[in-house]
């Protein structure tokens, strides 16, 4: 009898997926696939609004990182008013970082505590009841307000900058609306409260030692658990260092050779091409040298921590070294260390963080916006909290968008997660005759490492019934379970 | 980072909903009226939906409305209940419960404010589409509603 088991939607990860599994008459694993089944539609419907909505506008494409979206259309909407990165002024580049840092910060505080720690804490086989925030707070209250701190922290400093924790507006054409004031710049650097940025700091390098603790005592489940080779894609500062906000492409493949040889983001389009599927409206981007099946890189935490030289701030920097010691510096693509490298970032973004706000270029009100000579053509490129996000835009001559490419951070993702879950498939579910619930978690738990971003990958609006069925091959239900 | 009303205000109204979707929009919209009448009585945050951290946020309040749009038919369209703290937790990080949200407050940071909700029956869903005819008036009843338990109680009587 061959089955199909489908996990609709998968939990714990922002937007909806869903898992479908396919075993044959011996109940081994025949296919499997990670669907995203949501309808895409911000490439077309921005055509026709003018250049400048287009930074506000994308940022709706979702609630847990507008920023990227903001900042990457910002980048690109620069160009379209004749300014490229270097010639933005310093008071509006490290204004928008400063935004970016407090972004990714808060993002990676959201999915290490609310997301993704309760698998770790509890384990992946413990009752889902328990598996979750609440779960979290119940029995490890310290972690868990530590965790709402840290994402309160970074939404407040994008609020400070932006006026709203989410889709706030800084960017504009050409530079920043308004200037940081020497208020906000002290309630950050000294609050009084816990709400400052050297206890983030400190609370970042004890969630980083928390990940090293783990590992020690589960370095088996780390190593194994949907761990494939592949190639990781991210941004770098010339010299090689871990770059965020402005950047060169690199891409290695698994071994660490160099297959995207620092590439300015303006040649994005001669490297990379996108793929369809018809089992998903996530597209499946890759490099054009090496082809669809062997040029898809992972991105994000893991493969920016894999791709850089060196990190460009102490601590984080003494974190990655301790990282890469345990693969013997060879490239890491061991799935569950996505969250160790994002924990690595997180402490990065904590540190660049307290850099910017002690630059007293951050309080000038002078050289907000500049301007050019207007083109019809820009490209913002930006790590994203998920990985690298690409925004392309052309408009006419009066301004208009005729053409909007989007390759979200997430769709970089797509193959490493559908390889990610046949590894589940084959190793837990295969020739299983009963499948718990504890197994299904095990393939989101793989998923749940990329920390997918599934609404900003789709443009998506939309909600899932959240069920799991088994199918015989008949086409009849001969199990579900129904998950809340 | 905003004190100075908090201090002064121990009322927090919580407007959950999203008025791009028609009647989605009831608990923002009766946010609005109440900003309008009541700007210093009362502080006033607006959410798309929930999220685990206004756990922090309601725990520095003696007193918490959240206002939500909602498909039951309820009587005269509206229903104002007593909130207590629960651990259901629904399964995305940023769509919880009021009753979950004040679960954490009471777990994380030992508050449990005065919590209530207010429902307010929607009709009409759709993108883009203004608030249906129905729900304005469950709207008005809304606003009585709340003028009656939240600013004549605490008005002084001659």
């Amino acid at each position: 009898m061959s089955r199909k088991i489908t996990i609709d939607p998968v939990t714990r990860v922002e937007g909806h997926g869903r898992v479908t599994i396919h075993l044959d008459e011996k109940g081994r694993v025949d296919e499997s696939f990670f669907h995203i089944v949501e309808f895409r539609g911000f490439e077309r419907f921005i055509q026709g609004h003018p250049y400048w909505e287009a930074p506000n506008l994308v940022q709706r494409l979702c609630g847990i990182c507008p920023v990227s979206h903001h900042l990457a259309a910002a980048k690109a909407i620069d160009q379209i008013v004749g300014i490229d990165p270097p010639d933005l002024s310093p008071v509006a580049t490290k204004l928008r970082k400063l935004m970016h840092y407090g972004q990714i910060f808060q993002s990676h505080a959201l999915h290490f505590f609310y997301l993704a720690s309760p698998d770790l804490l509890f384990g992946v086989d413990a009752p889902p009841e328990k598996r979750n925030v609440v779960g979290v707070a119940v029995e490890n209250k310290d972690l868990a307000v530590k965790g709402i701190n840290m994402r309160k922290f970074g939404q407040e400093i994008i609020k400070a900058l932006s006026g709203k924790r989410i889709h706030g507006t800084l960017a504009i054409p050409g530079g920043v609306y308004k200037t940081f004031t020497a208020k906000n710049r002290d309630y950050f650097l000294n609050g009084s409260d816990q709400n400052n940025v050297d206890t983030m700091i400190e609370w970042s390098q004890q969630m980083v030692d928390f990940i090293k603790s783990y590992h020690e005592k589960n370095r088996t489940f780390l190593d194994e658990f949907a761990a494939f080779p592949s190639g990781h894609l991210g941004s770098v500062q010339p010299d090689g260092a871990m770059e965020m906000y402005d950047g060169l492409m690199r891409a290695i493949d698994a071994k660490g050779n160099i297959t995207l040889p620092d590439v300015h983001p303006d040649k994005y389009a001669d490297y990379f091409s996108e793929a369809v599927e018809r089992w998903s409206y996530m597209k499946f981007p890759y490099l054009k040298d090496l082809g669809r099946k062997k040029g898809w890189n992972r991105v994000g935490p893991l493969a920016r921590v894999n791709i850089c030289d060196y990190i460009p701030t102490p601590l984080a920097e003494k974190a990655r070294k301790e990282f890469v010691e345990f693969t013997g510096k060879k490239v890491n693509n061991f799935t569950m260390y996505s969250h160790w490298a994002r924990l690595i970032e997180t402490l990065h973004c904590a540190e660049v963080i307290k850099e910017l706000l002690l630059d007293p270029d951050i309080l000038s009100d002078d050289d907000l916006v500049r301007k050019g000579e207007k083109r019809q053509t820009g490209i913002g490129i930006i790590e994203a909290p998920r990985g690298t996000l690409t925004h392309h835009y052309e408009v006419d001559d009066k301004g208009k968008i005729t053409r909007c490419n989007l390759i979200v951070s997430t769709t970089h993702n797509n193959d490493a997660m559908n390889k990610a879950v046949r590894w589940v498939a084959d190793k837990v579910i295969s020739e299983k005759k009963k499948i718990t619930e504890g197994m299904l978690n095990q393939v989101e738990v793989a998923i749940r490492a990329y920390d997918p971003c599934l609404s900003c990958a789709t443009q998506a609006m939309g909600k899932m019934p959240l069920k799991a069925e088994l199918y015989d091959s008949n086409g009849e239900l001969v199990d579900e379970k129904i998950k809340n | 980072m905003k004190k100075s009303k908090t201090e002064q205000n121990q009322t927090l109204l919580i407007g959950i909903g999203n008025t791009g979707r028609a009647d989605d929009g009831l608990g923002w919209l009766f946010l609005n009226r109440m900003e309008e009448l009541y700007p210093d009585r009362f502080e006033f945050e607006y959410r798309y939906q929930l999220q685990v951290e206004d756990a922090e946020l309601i725990s520095n309040f003696h007193t918490v409305l959240f206002i939500d749009a909602t498909v039951d038919d309820l009587p005269d369209g509206i229903a104002l209940k007593v909130c207590e703290p629960a651990t259901e937790y629904f399964y995305s990080s940023h769509m919880q419960s009021p009753e979950a949200i004040l679960y954490l407050a009471k777990t994380l940071y030992n508050k449990q404010p005065e919590t209530s909700v207010l429902k307010i029956t929607g009709y009409e869903w759709g993108l883009g589409k203004p608030l249906s005819s129905p729900a304005r008036q469950n709207l008005d009843c809304a606003a009585d509603l709340f003028r009656k338990n939240y600013i004549l109680q605490e008005e002084p009587s001659y």
